[in-house]
């Protein structure tokens, strides 16, 4: 099976934020919950780079890990999912999450955060797939339909690559040693444990 | 193959090329202004960031403090620690001090009154100061239980009673938990009036500590003298006003997440926040069990009030003279105005 | 317990077996409009709990398990790239987005705006029903009420003060066809008073590359840019404007190692993946353009086999330039001599190299120069006509190409034929109405002959004295279909104006800031909003900037009472009376025009351009057959049946009837190819000789040609000379014969069998001629661009040297920069305004951004109109980043209050602000202006408010880009 990861080519990105709205519209993300955002880092300055971040679906993932509620389980895919009916809010995930990917709706005062809502990698969540319900709480599941995430699928400039991890991770390659330098794939070290070395 | 489908465009169009190139492009040198600088060389390298400054933070458009957070991988640390040494701490802290008391109990038995009751009551505790005692203790179980349940909740009653089942219980554990906090808050601060003045240290404590309140002297003679509170309660006091206070303030950071805090304040705030609660959740076990179980004549002082004058000549000596020689000392049956 | 598995969790929770398999009906189209109608009360809820200028908005139409998905494409309606948009729609509602794979422009990319463009169909913020103010109330009316009341109101104005008392402010958002219409309504009008956004864009850059070369477009395509091994961004920032091309820039640079600079006053996201950034004064482009030359001309890096061959005036430029030394050029500009000589080291030699501009030229009182210089750098150094190399002018709207070639603008009727008596006789006869017929519409002849307002100065035409304006009365009347009012410069005095006005008619999906500051301005009556559909809800051909057609299909029928741009035209057209000519030769199904018949009659008229061999079969052909055109080339394979040979989207010039098949231009000006595979030389459009110099091509000629130097353009005469005329079939010349009276004077442009353009291709020559292109524009008023200082400058220093041009009176009113320049200094505006403001656009809105921040999954991501400053000028001010600031400009006491944002990315002494917001005035915000629920989620200060006087002689181009303002903490 494959092991599906993203990887930011941050020499491409060009903060765009297509990848931002492409999630939106796919799974009609409310205002105010970003399943995926661009960082722009040294903004302004030579060296900017930015770089579109969102669920690393990691390996061994530290949300799950911290769940108090074990709400988390990964797919044979190695797709990171949670089940909003077993999530209590408790936020946890998002301490632990080495990249801001939970999200939480502001249900009510203190305390009362609604369910975490992530990036699914377009894979939908614990329901059958493509169901209305699936699609209300966890958005679309293109995954099912045999498509990537549309974030990736959309992105402007190619820079956000989403599929199986040794074929993202040579497209990358093959860039770095064509353009001569690379900034790094972003996150990969701190998800997946493993560097790019090109 | 998914993948290669989809990019399939790129690929060839760089197998086209000849990798005539090495490392080409060499840092520029730093500059003044970004004019004649090569942005492309001087990009910022993740790697490098990380070990520079251990976490990478961005500007970002929308108005999410947070999530101009890029990477944060102090999260692992955080989880760590969660999933690693806190159930072990909490499971060490509380499990170890059941198995004290439990061997105490065995060794030294209750604790009984030396000399018969007096039969003449002496008031301890006035209606405020028990009222106060037990909403904070009240809410301090449910809190323990509730919280308890977000560390070992997972790993022991989960099994027991399956996800949905658990996750109901926990949905209603942490709203629990969000709002019996304030009752406990409160009673800190509350308590933190009443008894701070007779829980300040005074020459007594010493010795009190050094027979150890005469707690493992089988035959319960010694009997080292106290004023309204002992040594041994002092420090619980101060447990209970020290960690509440640890734990309400790492609490509130907790209940308004990330309004005080950004990721590594709330990374600490739990840390410290769930620390302290299993410790505190050890501490007040041994506390409940002095005040039931382990001595006879304790829990009456929290229950009715009153305590037996001899009780209180045993445990409480110094304060009983200041008892009485503030009332009339003809008239010991007369109720003791209140301490303080 | 949850596993690895994910079916593993089936079954578990009760509401899934309630609701799943067939439970819900699904959705169609009239429960969708039911639930949109249902959100607009949520929404009026949610509206109580506002952030600042900010409302939240929910979800209405999700995916459909089990209902059939029909795809159907259409083109972004945002930038000019062109990206292809791929619905799914279900039951006629608009359920989802795929990613356009095919389409060799976009390739399933998108950016923030594409990747949302569902949501502009679905936005419940737009305009639902006409609206009129009726004592500074909006009510709905019906549309025969609104188009019967606005059609006798213009009648009364035309009454009383001529048909050039009213304005008809088009739209590059329109399609072709819809062009077209609104073109040829306001010709039926009488009045040459119609423009639209090019003015604001592009209109220095088509005046200033026409007047160079032939054509005012992009002369190669993205995809071409693959192959540039230098590429220089002037005054653009593609990665937030054009954010597609960069796949294509981006792929190439990384590709070819190739240069890539990038020359702003802003390090912007483009600069940030630059190989080499150059920081330059606002306004100070000539000169960094000619210290650049100056260098390449000092060491002989210029392409002099080139500029014999294809260049006139090169010697002319030689000496201007000679007096831009690189102290001088960074005494204007900042810019170091040694960055520019490698620069132009760079670009002269690592060819071919491409030179890509935007706004960053064209918005400046020089813009024509700017534009003129930089073509100027590309003959120099040989960098046009060959693939990689070339002038790529990135334009702005979906659109904006087509409509300009439309001639939806002050200067010209379709396809540039100008407004000559010739011109007018041409499209007379298209139309197949008498020019005396023509005529008689206008208030003279020599009106008709004569450039109208262009839309900068519709407000100084509506406020200044009767006598000051070159027409019979001031303007009275605006009818707006498709544009933004705070997207031109000087607001506060287009306030006045709005409340002058005897009459505004905005034709628009979103209320736009007309409607807001026309309430603001006063205005209780006499004001109406149609609701317009967008073009996803239209169907309709538009052309990218790299002049690709593409055609759009409707994707969804449009809700509520909105009706397509070709409706309005023609319920306006009729109620005045005009659809009869009008629409002679057009169907007309219901009330809407098929919009394949007018570009069928755009084809028959078009041979001036090129726009006479796409027909709506062909393109349609394309849109079918996207994935067939190649990556780099964009030209589809020889063999195919269907497209075979053709350059994806027909690029214009698309010479000959349709059934020539000629491929398209993928690359103008470039002779190494046969004219019938989109080969050209450069257009011999300024005659054949000059102070007894040529004028027509040396030595150089399109692959395959019968004629191996330089020619005029064909006429029936050169026909004849040639002795080609007996190639023409009797048809052909049937019709030839028809067309004036002189049987010679029928050209290449003029001939509407095609027959000459037919002829010529076959001989393997070019209809339009053999020129050369002109570095000197001997009709220009800069004949060789020269630096002048803006007309707000810091720098009061060098206008003494460098000041800007005189006053004069261009297009019916004055142009009175020179004396603002002398008032300026005078009154020392710039000490008490030191610094830049400069201006530009956000990746997330475009244009006058309603629309864009009506878009929930937009607005959501800029929520707040910004000001960018330099920590340096920020300290000095007390000013920290997101506190909020009072912007106050050099003009009319302007002032906006915005939020900071202290950033590196503009340099000490510049500030910068996005153009996009609106719905503030001056500190107040306007949402109580907007008819009930059709206030954009984000309102903001727009940037105009504070943008000041200054208009290019050759097209009255605005000036956003320089001026001062003062900034302090509010």
């Amino acid at each position: 099976m494959a092991r599906m990861k993203f990887l930011c080519d941050a020499d491409r990105c060009i903060e765009c934020n297509a990848c931002v709205t492409a999630c939106k519209n796919e799974h009609d993300v409310p205002w105010g919950i970003n399943r995926r955002r661009v960082v722009t880092i040294n903004d302004g300055k030579p060296g900017e780079r930015s770089v579109s971040m969102a669920c690393m679906h990691c390996t061994d993932a530290p949300c799950a890990a911290v769940c108090p509620v074990d709400c988390f389980y990964t797919t044979t895919d190695a797709v990171v999912l949670h089940s909003k009916d077993l999530c209590i809010g408790c936020g946890y995930c998002f301490y632990a999450c080495p990249f801001g990917a939970p999200q939480y709706p502001r249900t009510g005062n203190f305390g009362s955060r609604g369910k975490m809502d992530k990036c699914t990698f377009c894979a939908g969540g614990p329901e059958a797939d493509s169901t209305e319900v699936e699609y209300a709480k966890y958005g679309a599941n293109r995954l099912a339909e045999g498509k990537l995430p549309l974030c990736a699928e959309m992105c402007s400039t190619k820079s956000l690559l989403a599929g199986d991890g040794e074929i993202i991770a040579a497209i990358y390659k093959e860039r770095v040693t064509q353009r001569g330098y690379g900034s790094g794939a972003w996150g990969w070290q701190t998800a997946y444990q493993e560097p790019i070395t090109v | 193959m998914q993948v290669l489908k989809r990019f399939g465009p790129i690929g060839p169009a760089f197998a086209a090329i000849v990798l005539a190139f090495g490392l080409l492009v060499a840092p520029a040198a730093a500059q003044e202004g970004p004019s004649g600088s090569n942005p492309t060389a001087q990009s910022v390298n993740e790697q490098q960031l990380l070990q520079e400054l251990n976490k990478i933070q961005g500007r970002v458009t929308i108005p999410d403090a947070k999530a101009g957070t890029l990477e944060q991988p102090q999260g692992r640390g955080f989880r760590e620690y969660h999933e690693g040494a806190l159930p072990w701490i909490g499971g060490i802290a509380v499990l170890g001090m059941l198995l004290l008391l439990t061997l105490f109990y065995f060794v030294r038995g209750r604790i009984r009154l030396r000399s018969p009751e007096a039969g003449v009551k002496i008031l301890r505790f006035n209606a405020m100061e028990r009222l106060t005692h037990w909403i904070t203790a009240t809410a301090f179980i449910i809190l323990a239980i509730t919280g308890l349940n977000f560390v070992f909740g997972k790993r022991l009653l989960m099994p027991l009673i399956g996800p949905n089942a658990f996750s109901a219980w926990s949905q209603w554990s942490k709203y629990a938990h969000d709002f019996f906090s304030w009752a406990f808050m409160l009673g800190i601060v509350v308590m933190a009036i009443l008894w701070i003045w007779d829980n300040l240290p005074d020459r007594y404590d010493a010795h009190w500590l050094k027979v150890g309140g005469g707690m493992f002297d089988k035959t319960n003679r010694t009997h080292p003298p106290a004023t309204r509170f002992n040594a041994g309660q002092k420090l619980i006091f101060w447990s209970v006003i020290i960690g509440g206070i640890a734990l309400s303030v790492s609490g509130i950071f907790m209940l308004f997440p990330f309004s005080y805090a950004d990721v590594n304040g709330m990374q600490l705030a739990q840390t410290i926040h769930a620390t302290v609660g299993v410790l505190m959740v050890a501490v007040i076990i041994a506390h409940i069990y002095i005040g039931t179980l382990g001595m006879e004549g304790a829990y009456e002082a929290m229950g009715s009030g009153t305590v037996d004058l001899n009780w209180a000549k045993e445990h409480h000596s110094v304060w009983v003279e200041k008892q009485e020689a503030r009332t009339e000392p003809s008239q010991p049956s007369a109720p003791p105005t209140p301490a303080e | 317990m949850l596993t690895k598995r994910k079916n593993g969790q089936a079954g578990q929770t009760k509401l899934q077996s309630l609701l799943g398999a067939g439970g819900a009906a699904p959705i169609d189209r009239r429960t969708f409009l039911r639930r949109s109608g249902l959100t607009v009360g949520g929404l009026a809820a949610i509206g109580s709990f506002q952030l600042g200028s900010v409302r939240k908005a929910e979800a209405i139409s999700p995916p459909q398990p089990g209902v059939p998905i029909e795809l159907k494409k259409s083109i972004c309606t945002h930038c000019a790239v062109g990206c292809t948009v791929t619905a799914e729609v279900q039951n006629g509602v608009w359920t989802g987005q795929e990613p356009s794979w095919d389409s060799p422009i976009n390739r399933g990319s998108h950016c923030a705006k594409g990747a949302a463009v569902r949501e502009l169909v679905h936005s419940d913020r737009k305009l639902k029903y006409p609206l009129k103010l009726i004592d500074g109330q909006w009510t709905r009316v019906s549309w025969n009420e609104a188009i019967g009341e606005i059609g006798d109101k213009m009648m009364e104005l035309r009454e009383a003060s001529g048909p050039d008392s009213v304005y008809w402010m088009g739209s590059a958002k329109f399609s072709n066809e819809g062009t077209y219409l609104f073109r040829k309504l306001a010709a039926l009008w009488g009045t040459n008073n119609q423009d639209h956004q090019a003015r604001i864009c592009h209109s220095t850059t088509v005046s200033g590359v026409a007047n160079t070369w032939g054509y005012g477009a992009m002369t190669n395509s993205f995809n071409d840019i693959r192959n540039s091994k230098t590429l220089i961004i002037m005054g653009g920032n593609p990665a937030e404007a054009h954010p597609i091309s960069l796949q294509h820039l981006l792929e190439g640079k990384e590709l070819n190692h190739a240069n890539f600079i990038v020359i702003d006053p802003r390090f912007t996201r483009t600069a940030a993946h630059a190989t080499e950034y150059v920081r330059l004064r606002s306004g100070t482009d000539i000169a960094v353009l000619w210290g650049m030359l100056w260098h390449i001309f000092e060491n002989g890096w210029e392409d002099k086999e080139f500029i014999a061959q294809r260049v006139y005036g090169m010697d002319e430029i030689r000496k201007e330039v000679a007096k831009y030394p690189p102290d001088e050029v960074e005494r204007i500009s900042g810019v170091p001599g040694e960055q520019l000589k490698r620069v132009a080291e760079l670009f002269a030699t690592q060819k071919p190299a491409t030179m890509i501009w935007c706004m960053g030229q064209t918005q400046h009182t020089v813009g024509t120069a700017n534009v003129r210089a930089s073509c100027i750098l590309c003959l120099a150094t040989g960098n046009v006509g060959k693939p990689g190399a070339g002038a790529n002018i990135f334009r702005g709207h979906d659109n904006v190409q087509g409509a300009t070639d439309i001639g939806l603008d002050v200067v010209t009727l379709p396809f540039y034929y100008g407004l000559t008596e010739g011109a007018w006789n041409h499209w007379s006869r298209v139309w197949e109405i008498d020019y005396e017929d023509l005529l008689s519409r206008f208030a003279s002849k020599e009106v008709m002959e004569t450039p109208g307002i262009p839309l900068t100065r519709w407000f100084d035409a509506t406020l200044l004295p009767k006598d000051e304006i070159q027409q019979s009365d001031n303007l009275r009347a605006m009818f707006v279909q498709g544009h933004a009012s705070n997207s031109i410069t000087r607001i506060p005095e287009s306030v006045k104006g709005l409340a002058k006005l005897d009459l505004l008619v905005v034709a628009d999906p979103h209320p736009t800031t007309w409607a807001s500051l026309a309430v603001q301005a006063g205005r209780t009556e006499n004001t109406y909003l149609l609701p317009v559909c967008t073009q996803f809800e239209t169907s309709g051909s538009r052309v990218a900037s790299n002049r690709s057609i593409q055609w759009g299909e409707q994707i969804v029928a449009p809700s509520f009472e909105q009706k397509d741009d070709y409706q309005v035209i023609y319920r306006l057209a009729q109620k005045l009376g005009l659809a009869e000519p009008m629409f002679k030769n057009i169907a007309v199904e219901g009330d809407r025009p098929v919009p394949e018949d007018v570009l069928r009659e755009m084809n028959r008229g078009s041979w001036s351009t090129g726009y006479c061999g796409q027909s709506p079969e062909r393109l349609k052909a394309h849109m079918r057959n996207q994935h067939k055109f190649d990556l780099v080339t964009l030209r589809a394979p020889k063999d195919d049946p269907e497209v075979g040979g053709d350059y994806y989207g027909l690029p214009w010039p698309c010479w000959g009837k349709p059934e020539l098949r000629h491929p398209g231009t993928p690359n103008l000006y470039n002779p190494d190819l046969h004219v019938m595979d989109g080969g050209s030389p450069f257009r011999a459009r300024f005659g054949v000789e000059r102070d007894g110099e040529t004028l027509l091509a040396e030595g150089s000629y399109t692959r395959g040609s019968e004629l191996t130097d330089g020619y005029p353009e064909f006429t029936m005469a050169v026909l004849k000379k040639l002795g080609w005329d007996a190639d023409l079939t009797p048809e052909e010349l049937s019709v030839i014969e028809t067309i004036g009276s002189d049987i010679d004077a029928v050209s290449w442009s003029t001939d509407l069998s095609g027959g000459i353009q037919r002829v010529v291709l076959s001989h393997g020559c070019h209809p339009y001629g053999n020129g050369k292109a002109r570095a000197l524009a001997w009709n220009l008023p800069d004949p060789v661009p020269v630096h002048r200082e803006p007309i707000y400058t810091p720098r009061v220093d060098l206008v003494e040297k460098y000041p800007t041009l005189p006053d004069a009176m261009q297009f019916r009113v004055p142009n009175i920069g020179h004396a603002v320049q002398q008032a300026a200094i005078e009154k020392g505006i710039a000490r008490d305004f030191p610094l830049i403001l400069t201006s530009g656009r956000l990746v997330e809105y475009e244009g006058g951004g309603e629309e864009t921040r009506s878009n929930r999954w937009l607005a959501e991501l800029q929520q707040e109109m910004f000001l960018e400053i330099n920590p340096a000028d920020a300290s000095e001010r007390g000013i920290s980043d997101g506190t909020w600031v009072w912007v106050t400009g050099a003009e009319n006491n302007s002032r906006a209050r915005v939020k900071a944002l202290v950033t590196e990315r503009v340099g000490q002494g510049v500030a910068f602000m996005p153009f996009h917001f609106g719905g503030w005035l001056e500190g107040k915000e306007l949402r109580a202006n907007y008819p009930d629920g059709t206030d954009p989620y984000v309102l903001g200060e727009s940037a105009n408010t504070i943008t000041t006087y200054g208009y290019d002689p050759v097209t009255n181009m605005q000036e956003p880009k320089v001026t001062l303002c003062q900034v302090q903490a509010a």
